[in-house]
């Protein structure tokens, strides 16, 4: 029964806590622009993402290390560095857009502009984790993220015609803007393969003590929570090509995306807008302030945890504090929240194998994950994927910078 | 020799509380004449994960430890016969409150995270 409660409660968290703002930008301006064509780098991320919180979640069941602990014990510290200060540099942007997404719903809400709610949120985002309630907090945020599911009963009330969107599923080449399309499918892939999320999750299980007897709970998780919450991101896709298509709005401000669900939900669908992305982005903040602490603090040996009083943790205590604040100062300059989104989830594609590689190594080495290892068609399927979204963004990255 | 390297480097250490107290940062081995070399220490600190970057790096931690008065410069070092078992972490026979291990922790509570309301 036990069981039973705790599978359910972690696929209720991983769907409430799927959409951020990453996902939610990229899958708007992949509907705005292209209609249902791009759904398939929806599905594609998303069943890349499936794969790697599986992994991560048994990874951590079997060998009982932490993600960055053993690769800094397998490869060295040498070779540590550049994964490690990669994935910080980038989360830490990743981190910023969230910030930026927090505010923004606030700016839509009463007028102020945005940088001026950097200070406060990055303040209230730092408070919750140092009183050390965050496991309470942090299930709590994603149970108010089921509110995302507003994006699924938008959909279905706006009649989508269904042909076409399973059209969408089988990639095809775009008519007009190729560009632009790659470069949208890459921001996608970059906002869907996330690694914080599963090194976060991998910590979880850790604190968590999991061992073999949570494999099948960890699989439930991660194939249920990870789909469903794919399915919200193609939810948003569906409803921003039917709403914004049709009327040539392009997503290049937040206040075109706030509209998006007034067609379904008239004035309630602007305050669903808000409070969807308010609640994602904060619960997402929340994560990764924690897991850019958590990274160091286990690559560097120090003592972790959530529910650590801050004296009893002080350098992993600096680091969250740093970090929060470190990415609202990026928000505070005023640099364009949407333009910061897009361009950290592209950089979060360019720079896969560099984060997931190794990891990819550690799954298939007896050392660790003994029986357990991986088989053939995971092997495969993560590189392939993570294959494609770096060849496709360092070759997109570029023309979206130089090509105006 | 190789072995020990892959086994026992880079690994999470911890005290006989299981306090999370480090990592091993570098070992040093002690060669005989006619024998296998046999490790000596583990070294554990900033200084010793610089070296093994550059040596540059490893001046400047050191400048910046003792000018902090964290530490006298030099990685701390743990002789073999301290370590008491070799798992998914070393676990050493000692107490991290009586050694210097513990003053990066000691000086970030003491001049920043202990002097923020709640901590």
């Amino acid at each position: 029964m036990k069981k039973i409660f705790e599978v359910a409660l972690g696929i209720v968290t991983s769907i409430g806590g799927f959409l951020e703002i990453g996902s939610l930008t990229t899958a708007a301006q992949a509907g705005a622009l292209f209609g249902f064509q791009l759904i398939w780098a929806i599905a594609l991320g998303g069943l890349c993402i499936i794969f790697l919180v599986e992994m991560s979640g048994r990874f951590a069941a079997v060998s009982h290390h932490t993600i960055p602990a053993a690769i800094r014990e397998r490869f060295g510290f040498n070779f540590f560095v550049a994964p490690m200060i990669g994935f910080i540099l980038v989360t830490l942007l990743v981190l910023a857009a969230e910030i930026g997404g927090v505010c923004i719903a606030l700016e839509l809400v009463t007028g102020i502009a945005f940088q001026w709610w950097a200070l406060p949120v990055a303040f209230l985002i730092w408070l919750l984790i140092w009183k050390g309630t965050f496991s309470v907090i942090e299930k709590g945020a994603s149970l108010l993220g089921l509110v995302t599911l507003c994006f699924v009963v938008g959909a279905y009330w706006l009649y989508p015609p269904w042909n076409d969107v399973a059209t969408g599923l089988v990639p095809s080449l775009p008519a007009k803007d190729e560009a632009r399309y790659w470069f949208i499918a890459v921001s996608i892939l970059g906002a869907s393969i996330t690694p914080y999320l599963m090194f976060f999750y991998s910590s979880g299980a850790i604190e968590d003590k999991w061992d073999e007897s949570y494999l099948g709970t960890n699989r439930a998780v991660a194939g249920l929570g990870m789909s469903f919450g794919s399915a919200i991101s193609m939810a948003v896709l569906v409803v921003s090509a039917i709403v914004f298509m049709p009327r040539g709005i392009q997503v290049d401000h937040y206040d075109q995306v706030a509209l998006i669900l007034t067609p379904a939900f008239g004035y309630w669908g602007f305050i669903l807008f808000a409070a969807s992305l308010g609640i994602a982005c904060f619960g997402a903040a929340q994560e990764i302030s924690l897991e850019i602490a958590y990274f160091i603090a286990q690559a560097f040996g120090w003592n972790w945890g959530e529910d650590q009083k801050p004296r009893d943790a002080a350098r992993f205590s600096l680091v969250y504090t740093v970090t929060i604040f470190a990415g609202a100062l990026l928000v505070l300059v005023g640099i364009d929240p949407l333009k910061l989104t897009i361009f950290s989830m592209a950089l979060t594609a360019a720079t896969l194998p560099l984060s997931i590689m190794p990891f990819l190594i550690l799954m298939n080495d007896k050392r660790y994950v003994g029986e357990h290892r991986n088989g053939i068609i995971s092997n495969v399927v993560v590189t392939l994927i993570i294959i494609l979204a770096c060849v496709l963004a360092v070759v997109t990255i570029p023309l979206q910078i130089f090509g105006g | 020799m190789g072995d020990l390297i892959r086994d026992v480097l880079d690994k999470q250490l911890v005290d006989r509380n299981q306090n999370s107290i480090g990592k091993v940062d570098g070992i040093i081995v002690a060669l005989r004449e006619g024998k296998p070399p046999r490790v000596a220490y583990i070294e554990v600190g900033t200084v010793a994960l610089a070296r093994r970057l550059n040596p540059r790096l490893a001046k400047w931690a050191a400048a910046l430890e003792r000018r902090l008065k964290v530490s006298e410069g030099e990685p701390y070092r743990i002789p073999w016969s301290k370590v008491r078992e070799v798992g998914i972490d070393v676990e050493v026979d000692l107490e991290w409150e009586k050694t210097p291990l513990i003053s990066w922790e000691k000086w970030v509570n003491e001049k920043i995270i202990g002097r923020i309301p709640g901590a």
